[in-house]
């Protein structure tokens, strides 16, 4: 999976090639937007990441010019600008997703693996499964080792995020978009809440704890490393 | 040009030109007046002596006796002049100075004309007038007079007066013109005085006002605006500057805690297991910091009406209901029941909304006391709808309940540290877009119970 980063700021630029290589990404980074458009027409990438206030051409002209070449990969935006106008304006052209700076690198992944999740509907599972916990979207049923656990609505659809995207880190602003709806900054005590009852249910009593908290990042569901 | 005119000049320049053309009309008059007096003056002369001639002629038994009768009557008058005439042409008396031999005086029809003429001969003007008559001693002959009067005196008199007159209008213009600037100038001595006032007024020193009482009428009614808009620009340049320096100082206190730590952490060798740890601290402490950052970019734009919202119709009770969904853990941890009742339809940005009424709740269950119940009310005023949070609790201080809106306010200092996910921006934004929308944010307190109500217009 390719990725090319086209980002003016020097270390916002080298921490997000370093962080999205360490997650098994290959990643290319161009300081200028000339020089992304260049890669961009060479490289076969998968994903471009444009800021959008950068010397010489700026994000949007980037995007304007890869798609008058044909070149259609997703590409998502980073801007220090939150306006209204400006979002627009960038789906307008065609983006696929829009990060407002500062943003936290779990929710950059998290929608980087998103989008280049799209498009790819990977044989739709009726039951997903990690480790002995097993998820029937079909009839509603969660059951770890055999033994069936009762969720709520909402409890069922934190569990199933984090079951489709296992091994990932899901930032808590990112599950409370996608399993509440809630596309703003919301109290993230709402979800440390949700998550801990959640835990209870699932991993109270096992010996094998699925649901861990990453510090700083959110959560994730896997089968930990042993140790 | 014209435009840049001061008003002084201005005024100035209306009152001379009224003063001067009042003056010369008044010259005018004066002068017209004068100079048809002394016609009349002539004319009543001239027939007097016309009178006087036919009498003499009518009186006369021969010719020699109607000349020396006309000598003795006319000849010592001063400045009058005469001649007479018979049909033929030949000049019967004519005084000396007489010299109007060459010119036509009858008119053209041979008819006489009575009215008085003005001629001018050498130096001199005269009023003549001209009449027939028939002398006693030759009853057949019709004579032909001619009577004229010197009326280079009056001319004379009238250029005089003329002359004074327009040196008169000149200066009185010129003394009117000064009076006008004096009086322009006085006039606007009160602009003046809030001119400086407002050349006082600086981002330092917004306390300075316009001088209401002191200006006339016509301008207190600016002066009012006036100190209205500054009373405005100080308000908000005030909260501008507190906002400034809350901010500052909420950023400092978390800031300086990383940068500590880090220092420390840094300052000897430690495990892998110690540095994750200090990274993971540090990174939620960073978020928090650019949460407030980013409510606080919110605020600002929301505040300034800039981010004005999308606007869309939705019912209040679906996004009240998700809202629930969402708080439903948190409330449940501490045995509380989120009830909902009523809808009513809101006009705005549903993002917005949402994150007003989140606000609320958060709040709510936050000073609820536990095993009670948290009701949101949504009703429908017909011109707007109502969104109330009411939650059982301590009371609030009435004093406080309205500063509870204030940007980093808290009502609970004490709860400043005890890791309260806000940082007292909270209800300044559900503030914020309430306003944007044009409804307005309230808060009641008594016996137990604390209300917050939001008004959004339909």
């Amino acid at each position: 999976m390719k990725i090319l980063i086209v980002e003016d700021e020097p270390k916002t630029g080298e921490y997000l090639r370093q962080g999205l290589r360490e997650a098994g990404f290959v990643v290319d980074l161009a300081q200028t937007g000339i020089d992304g458009l260049h890669l961009a027409e060479q490289g076969d990438f998968e994903l471009v990441i444009l800021d959008v206030m950068l010397p010489g051409l700026n994000g949007w002209q980037v995007l304007e010019a890869l798609r008058k070449r044909g070149l259609n990969m997703p590409a998502m935006f980073l801007t220090a600008k939150d306006q209204v106008e400006d979002r627009v304006k960038g789906l307008e052209l065609g983006a696929d997703d829009y990060l407002v700076k500062p943003f936290s690198f779990a929710e950059l992944l998290a929608r980087v693996r998103t989008i280049l999740r799209r498009g790819k509907s990977s044989t739709e599972n009726t039951t997903l499964k990690v480790a002995d916990l097993e998820l029937d979207l079909l009839r509603r049923r969660v059951s770890r080792a055999g033994k069936r656990i009762d969720l709520t609505a909402k409890e069922f659809g934190l569990l199933e995020l984090l079951m489709r995207r296992q091994g990932e880190v899901l930032p808590r602003s990112l599950i409370a978009s996608q399993v509440w709806d809630m596309n703003f900054d919301s109290d993230t005590n709402v979800i440390e809440v949700a998550m801990r009852r959640l835990r209870v249910k699932i991993d109270e009593g096992q010996e094998v704890k699925l649901i861990q908290t990453v510090r700083g990042m959110g959560y994730v569901l896997e089968m930990p490393e042993a140790h | 040009m014209i435009k840049n005119l001061s008003l002084t000049s201005r005024l100035t320049i209306f009152f001379t030109l009224v003063a001067a053309t009042v003056v010369l009309g008044l010259g005018w008059l004066f002068m017209a007046s004068a100079d048809r007096h002394f016609l009349d003056l002539d004319r009543m002369a001239l027939d007097d002596k016309r009178q006087l001639i036919e009498d003499i002629l009518a009186n006369s038994n021969s010719l020699e006796d109607a000349r020396w009768r006309l000598g003795e009557s006319l000849g010592h008058h001063h400045g009058l002049l005469v001649s007479i005439k018979n049909s033929s042409g030949q000049t019967l008396f004519k005084s000396k100075d007489f010299a109007f031999q060459d010119k036509p005086l009858l008119s053209v029809h041979g008819k006489v004309d009575l009215a008085l003429q003005t001629l001018k001969s050498g130096s001199g003007e005269f009023h003549v007038i001209q009449f027939q008559a028939v002398a006693k001693y030759n009853q057949e002959e019709i004579l032909t007079a001619s009577l004229a009067i010197d009326a280079e005196h009056h001319q004379e008199f009238l250029d005089e007066l003329q002359s004074s007159l327009a040196i008169y209008a000149l200066f009185a213009t010129m003394v009117s013109g000064v009076l006008g600037w004096i009086a322009a100038h006085q006039g606007m001595a009160p602009l003046r005085a809030m001119r400086s006032r407002a050349a006082e007024v600086s981002g330092q020193q917004l306390e300075g006002r316009m001088p209401v009482d002191a200006v006339p009428i016509e301008m207190a009614d600016l002066a009012r605006e006036l100190n209205q808009m500054l009373d405005r620009l100080e308000n908000d340049f005030r909260r501008l500057s507190e906002f400034s320096s809350d901010l500052a100082h909420e950023l400092r206190t978390p800031i300086s805690n990383l940068l500590t730590q880090t220092q420390v952490t840094l300052s000897i060798k430690r495990d892998a297991c110690t540095y994750r740890d200090i990274l993971a601290s540090n990174a939620e402490e960073l978020h928090r910091l650019a949460r407030m950052v980013s409510d606080m970019l919110l605020l600002a734009k929301t505040e300034r009406g800039v981010d004005l919202p999308l606007k869309e119709v939705f019912l209040a009770a679906d996004d009240a209901q998700a809202l629930i969904d969402f708080y439903e853990a948190v409330a449940d941890d501490k045995k509380i029941v989120l009830t909902l009742e009523g809808n009513g339809p809101v006009k705005g940005d549903r993002l917005m909304f949402r994150r007003a009424l989140s606000n609320l709740i958060s709040n709510a269950l936050r000073y609820a006391r536990s095993s009670s119940c948290v009701k949101i009310i949504v009703v429908d005023r017909s011109n707007c709808t109502e969104i109330s949070v009411e939650n059982n609790g301590e009371d609030i201080d009435p004093i406080l309940l309205p500063r509870l809106f204030d940007r980093f306010y808290r009502a609970d200092q004490a709860r400043l540290h005890l890791g309260s996910d806000g940082a007292g921006l909270g209800l300044a934004i559900t503030k914020a877009i309430v306003e944007a929308h044009g409804g307005s944010a309230s808060a009641f307190s008594a016996r137990g119970t604390t209300r917050f109500t939001l008004k959004f217009p339909q």
